[in-house]
């Protein structure tokens, strides 16, 4: 069996085992919550629905049967694709993750790209330059928003940059009136700059950090000494001997941050009003939703684990040690 | 050095004016024309708007048109009915629509269309209660037959909130893409944001003065923002906000019958529980002069003032203001003397001088729950423990988490509800003594052969004009009743004003007295609205 075959089989087992461990264990969760889905749906309408009419829709939803039941039907249908009906938005659950997913899609991958580049490269400067005032600047900066919920941020850049100076919108995807087929890229852009900037600041301070503590190791090792004694400059060594060194682990923080990135964007979308993924989890939580929440769930188990099997495969690309040493062992 | 010529404020300052003039001409303009409504006043229905799962059951149903409504003092009046009548043993409801609707894509609307809404509603398990219905039969392009399973003279409502679908296009995907004969029709809706209306060509009713509507569906804090932004036209805000100012907008404060009251369990302690183990019964409030010294030492008066900022009204029924309201239910409170009179005549005494009165050996005290997340309940479950505690009843109280929590405990303990419909209904459900401790009916395990008598009554009247009349006696009838003077298995407390600012521009009309439910319902009456400059 050669190398290639035996990682995917490896991986795809993996992949199996954490999804049907994550469906259990969100299911029993879930199953134990004392929430009761007919007084959520219901809400102030409570009694003005007669007990016959509440049995009527306990069995719309199926939630006469008992939960073993439930979850062994669900999971019949999920692994034929059917992940079931959203009883908060009647509609397939499949149905509205991906309309929920584009619009997140465009706040989650601004955020992440924003963070990584900008993250790595405060890092790599705060790195090489030591102790000078950028790097103080720079871990000032990442150890005071490392430590700041990013609702509580969110909050704050609301207040003052929309509310106060009046520069950003307050709240959704596009200005209102104007659907989002119509939006020009400019409206949507002009919507996505504080949420985006808000999500991706935690971010920022994680590679930030990692990368300087990289960076410093790399200008303190002996290939780094040897170029000096070579008449290399600071800034030398660090572009053309220490930058690749330290991308390695900075990718891999990066793509194994989805998971962070994926909970920030919860937060980040119910202050700003954003209607992506992050708000369909909480309306799924709040009102007891049981197949969006596993839906959900489901999706996110598949999302983190893509951002791990990424970095695991860009190991080879940026060091040809690991691939390589790969070779070799085959 | 010629960098300084190229940026005179310096690169930094330079680069951050040029981000700034970037926002500047990226923000979209603030100024609509003016058949743009822009209203923020919650109410998406997540699960889209398909009448025949409950979608207009509050406000206007905007993309549907229903057969009857209520006007401004909430009278019902015709709309596609153009007759409507009960056979005389209270079964049949026979109703003929006007011929020239038709729904907005151009189809006509016919009694089809009207049975099967009908038929179709009772079997889909939402919102919309069609227990009673038999079937739907239509006779003909404009008349339908509707056969009760029972007498029921609450049926009439069903005609003013279910809002009249099209048998042709009606399907799983109707909710997201509806098609009515109402004043508007939807032209898009993103879901969690915004909903975007426009006027329905084909309505049969007068035309609506704003060609275009928005309803964005933010929360609270971002619809206000929204609005001291100057982005929208209405919206709706909690009453500890109304006190605040936004330039260009007014105050609209509605009356509402959306109450606030004490439920008290009725029956004593006698260790009974329900099938879901929730224990039954409380020894203090079970005693009537307990509850009547209650009702009458509370001012309702203060707790307006106090708790809602003064947008609100003191509650002395579960109904004020609605037809079937009797006005018999007005007491004189924040009357400490006579609540310790009321007190002393039963025998409660303060014997040992710990300022709580006792009887029997039973000190008055019991505890009042309220939802946590709810800060209006809790204000006034703390100021009636406040206002108890002068007559030396002594109530502790508690917040929780959960509903279902709540119903365990709200067979034996004091409850802050909040009701207010107006469908009488919901009359029968809090007070019928056989209804008790199913669902959320009648959780005081109340009863009163008397009310029972009037409440049935009520229901299988020949009509609704003919059933006020015994809504009005159930509550009081001169001798006994659910109200204070009666059995007071209530205190009823405060009824809310919902409050909302609208641009001084605007003209809204003479609005509904609203039910249950702080926003949407402001919309009864939207295709009445208008612009002035």
């Amino acid at each position: 069996m050669n190398t290639t075959t035996s990682f995917c089989l490896n991986k795809s087992g993996k992949f199996a085992l954490t999804l049907t461990m994550v469906a259990i264990l969100a299911f029993t969760l879930v199953s134990l919550s004392p929430i009761d889905p007919v007084t959520a749906y219901l809400g102030m309408d409570r009694i003005q629905v007669s007990t016959a009419q509440e049995q009527l829709i306990i069995e719309r939803w199926g939630l006469d049967k008992s939960a073993p039941e439930r979850f062994f039907h669900w999971a019949g249908n999920a692994l034929s694709g059917d992940l079931g009906q959203s009883m908060i938005f009647n509609e397939p659950v499949t149905k509205v993750i991906g309309k929920r997913f584009i619009t997140s899609l465009w706040l989650m991958a601004s955020a992440w790209i924003i963070s990584g580049v900008l993250g790595f490269v405060l890092g790599v400067l705060a790195g090489t330059n030591r102790g000078s005032l950028i790097d103080r600047c720079v871990r000032l900066y990442a150890y005071t928003l490392a430590s700041t919920p990013s609702f509580w941020l969110g909050l704050v850049l609301l207040s003052i940059f929309s509310v106060s100076l009046g520069l950003t919108p307050i709240c959704c995807a596009t200005p209102p009136g104007i659907s989002p087929a119509d939006a020009t890229f400019w409206q949507k852009l002009y919507h996505l700059i504080l949420p985006a900037a808000t999500l991706s600041v935690l971010g920022v301070a994680q590679i930030a950090l990692h990368t300087r503590e990289k960076m410093i190791d790399a200008m303190n090792s002996d290939y780094a000494l040897f170029a000096f004694a070579q008449g290399e400059t600071r800034t030398g060594v660090a572009w053309r001997h220490a930058l690749r060194n330290v991308a390695l682990p900075a990718v891999t923080l990066q793509f194994a941050s989805l998971g962070e990135l994926f909970g920030g964007s919860v937060l980040a979308e119910q202050v700003f009003s954003y209607p992506g993924l992050g708000k369909a989890t909480v309306e799924a939580g709040i009102r007891g939703d049981v197949p969006l929440l596993l839906g959900i769930t489901l999706f996110s188990a598949i999302f983190v684990f893509s951002g791990n099997l990424i970095a695991d495969l860009l190991y080879g690309v940026f060091d040809p040690r690991i691939r390589i040493g790969s070779e070799e062992a085959r | 050095m010629p960098c300084s010529k190229l940026y005179p404020l310096g690169p930094i300052a330079t680069l951050a004016l040029m981000v700034f003039m970037g926002l500047v001409l990226l923000s979209p303009s603030e100024v609509l024309a003016k058949d743009t409504l822009t209203l923020a006043v919650k109410g998406e229905p997540a699960e889209g708007y398909d009448p025949t799962l409950g979608w207009g059951r509050y406000g206007s149903p905007l993309f549907q048109s229903t057969l009857l409504k209520r006007d401004e003092s909430l009278n019902i009046v015709k709309d596609l009915a153009t007759r409507y009548e009960l056979s005389g043993d209270a079964l049949v409801w026979t109703v003929t629509i006007r011929d020239d609707a038709k729904f907005s894509d151009g189809t006509p609307l016919t009694a089809e269309d009207v049975a099967y809404t009908f038929n179709t509603a009772a079997q889909a398990g939402g919102k919309v209660d069609l227990m009673s219905l038999d079937k739907a039969e239509a006779k003909g392009m404009t008349t339908i037959l509707f056969k009760l399973k029972k007498g029921d003279s609450t049926f009439v409502n069903r005609f003013i909130s279910l809002g009249i679908v099209p048998k042709a296009s009606h399907g799983p995907e109707y909710a997201r893409k509806p098609i009515g004969s109402g004043p508007y029709r939807m032209v898009e809706w993103n879901e969690g944001q915004q909903m975007i209306a426009e006027v329905n060509p084909h309505y049969y009713g007068e035309k609506p003065f704003f060609k275009r509507l928005v309803f964005l569906f933010t929360d609270e804090d971002t619809s206000f923002a929204a609005a001291k932004a100057g982005q929208v036209d209405v919206v709706v805000v909690p009453q500890a906000l109304a006190v605040q100012t936004i330039p260009g907008m007014k105050l609209h404060p509605v009356k509402s019958v959306d109450n606030r009251g004490l439920m008290f369990p009725i029956l004593p302690d006698t260790g009974k529980t329900t099938d879901k183990g929730a224990p039954i019964g409380n020894d203090v409030t079970s005693d009537i002069a307990i509850r009547k010294a209650i009702n009458t030492v509370i001012d309702r008066k203060s707790l307006v003032e106090g708790v809602l900022e003064g947008f609100g009204s003191p509650a002395y029924g579960v109904c004020d203001g609605l037809p079937w309201d009797n006005p018999a239910n007005r007491i004189s409170d924040a009357d400490p003397e006579t609540a310790r009179k009321i007190l002393a005549d039963a025998g409660w005494k303060d014997t040992d001088g710990d300022g709580i009165v006792e009887k029997d050996g039973l000190k008055a005290e019991f505890t009042i729950i309220y939802p946590a997340d709810r800060s209006i309940r809790q204000y006034l479950a703390l100021a009636c423990a406040d206002m108890i505690k002068n007559i030396g009843i002594h109530a502790q109280v508690e917040g929780r988490r959960s509903w279902d929590e709540i119903h365990q405990l709200m067979h034996s303990n004091v409850i802050v509800f909040g009701w207010g419909s107006h469908d009488p209904i919901e009359i029968y459900r809090l007070y019928k003594g056989s209804l008790a401790g199913t669902g959320s009916n009648n959780a005081g395990f109340y009863s009163n052969p008397k009310v029972d008598e009037y409440l049935d009554k009520a229901i299988s009247a020949k009509s609704y004009d003919e059933s006020l009349e015994y809504w009005r006696k159930a509550q009081w009838d001169g001798k006994t009743g659910f109200n204070a003077h009666g059995d007071a298995p209530w205190a009823w407390l405060v009824n809310l004003d919902h409050t909302y600012f609208i641009s001084t521009h605007l003209d809204v009309g003479v609005s509904q007295v609203e039910p249950h439910g702080h926003g949407w319902p402001i919309t009864a009456n939207i295709q009445k609205w208008k612009w002035i400059d």
